[in-house]
């Protein structure tokens, strides 16, 4: 395998597993053959137009949740910046709110937009995970109700930074960095929820008239998919292929 | 219909094509305008199957890897077709301007007399 080929692979680990399952070695292919003699890196067009295309293919929901969990990221990072003991405030002591008077002006520009986003991004969420579940069907019952833990899970972790930044006051502790690897983990679990393929993608044009009932994905795309239905017309039916 | 869409589609006229064939024909077709990547060129294959536009029509095995053409399937041909009418219109309105133009003016002249 040349270094090329190996970065290829990993650039397009970008992608979902069930999108890769199914085109990741045509995509391998072109960009192979794309690329001129001798490269050893792919181009900065590819890479910016696959993690483009990788995160169209992963869905509204699945983004509006990952900026969700970054911003939760950013204030626990800044809960715990604030409240060492050189930048320790009396408003971060004594009102039960978060200060933002620690640190450089940017840094605390950041870590209030942070805050804003991080509450003012549930509504658009839900709004994309209800077009997601088509209606909270009963069926969906377990993705949706492994979604809504995610979500009380990510609250919990932030009251519990805010909790732990007053109490343990001294540098880095390893409890705030166990905090911080939690919103990684959190993150990782919400993608793994929402790995099926978003409806969009696969909703048939209903003017084409072509039909798409035959399914081309197996079973099992994790036991969460986010939908009650088996994902078809993405991609081409291996019918009639050798 | 977007410009990449449209080039895309109409590579394909020839016959169905894989996947760095289409991107060589886009780009001769438009003059080197259009330069797909990789990732955009799948995003707009995705896309152009799910319309029902374009279909898989053979996967062989190419290097130990998968490689599929595409065809295009008679309402993506009919889609293509469709835009490039309305294309044609379009310029129509700007070509013979210059042309209604000229003979406007050559028929003002000739009225005095």
């Amino acid at each position: 395998m040349t270094p090329l080929e190996r970065r290829c692979r990993r650039l397009l680990r970008a992608y979902p597993a069930w999108y890769r399952r199914e085109r990741s070695g045509e995509m391998l292919d072109t960009l192979l053959e794309a690329s001129p003699p001798g490269r050893r890196w792919p181009s900065f067009r590819d890479t910016r137009a696959l993690v483009l295309g990788s995160l169209r293919v992963r869905g509204r929901t699945w983004l509006l949740s990952m900026m969700w969990v970054a911003a939760g990221a950013v204030i626990t990072g800044y809960i715990f910046y604030a409240t060492t003991p050189n930048h320790i405030s009396a408003d971060v002591i004594g009102t039960g709110f978060i200060g933002f008077s620690a640190g450089p002006a940017a840094v605390q520009i950041t870590a209030v937009l942070a805050l804003v986003a991080w509450l003012a991004l549930p509504l658009p969420v839900l709004i994309a995970g209800f077009i997601r579940l088509r209606g909270w069907r009963p069926a969906n019952w377990l993705p949706a109700a492994a979604w809504a833990g995610a979500w009380i899970a990510g609250a919990a972790l932030l009251l519990l930074a805010r909790a732990w930044g007053n109490s343990a006051g001294n540098a880095v502790s390893w409890g705030e960095l166990a905090i911080c690897v939690a919103w990684l983990v959190l993150g990782a679990v919400m993608t793994w929820i929402l790995a099926g393929p978003p409806r969009r993608s696969y909703a048939p044009d209903p003017t084409s008239g072509a039909s798409h009932e035959a399914s081309r994905w197996p079973a099992g795309v994790g036991f969460l998919r986010f939908d009650g239905h088996s994902p078809s017309g993405v991609l081409p039916r291996a019918e009639g292929c050798s | 219909m977007r410009e990449p869409t449209y080039f895309v589609l109409a590579s394909l006229l020839d016959g169905p094509l894989h996947g760095y064939a289409i991107i060589q024909r886009t780009e001769q077709l438009s003059g080197g305008r259009i330069k797909l990547a990789t990732g955009t060129l799948y995003t707009a294959l995705d896309r152009l199957t799910a319309e029902g536009h374009v279909e898989l029509v053979r996967e062989e095995i190419v290097n130990g890897r998968a490689r599929r053409s595409y065809g295009l399937t008679p309402p993506g041909a009919g889609a293509l077709r469709a835009e490039a009418k309305r294309m044609a219109e379009a310029a129509r309105l700007v070509t013979d301007h210059g042309r209604r133009l000229k003979a406007g003016s050559s028929a003002r002249k000739a009225s005095p007399a």
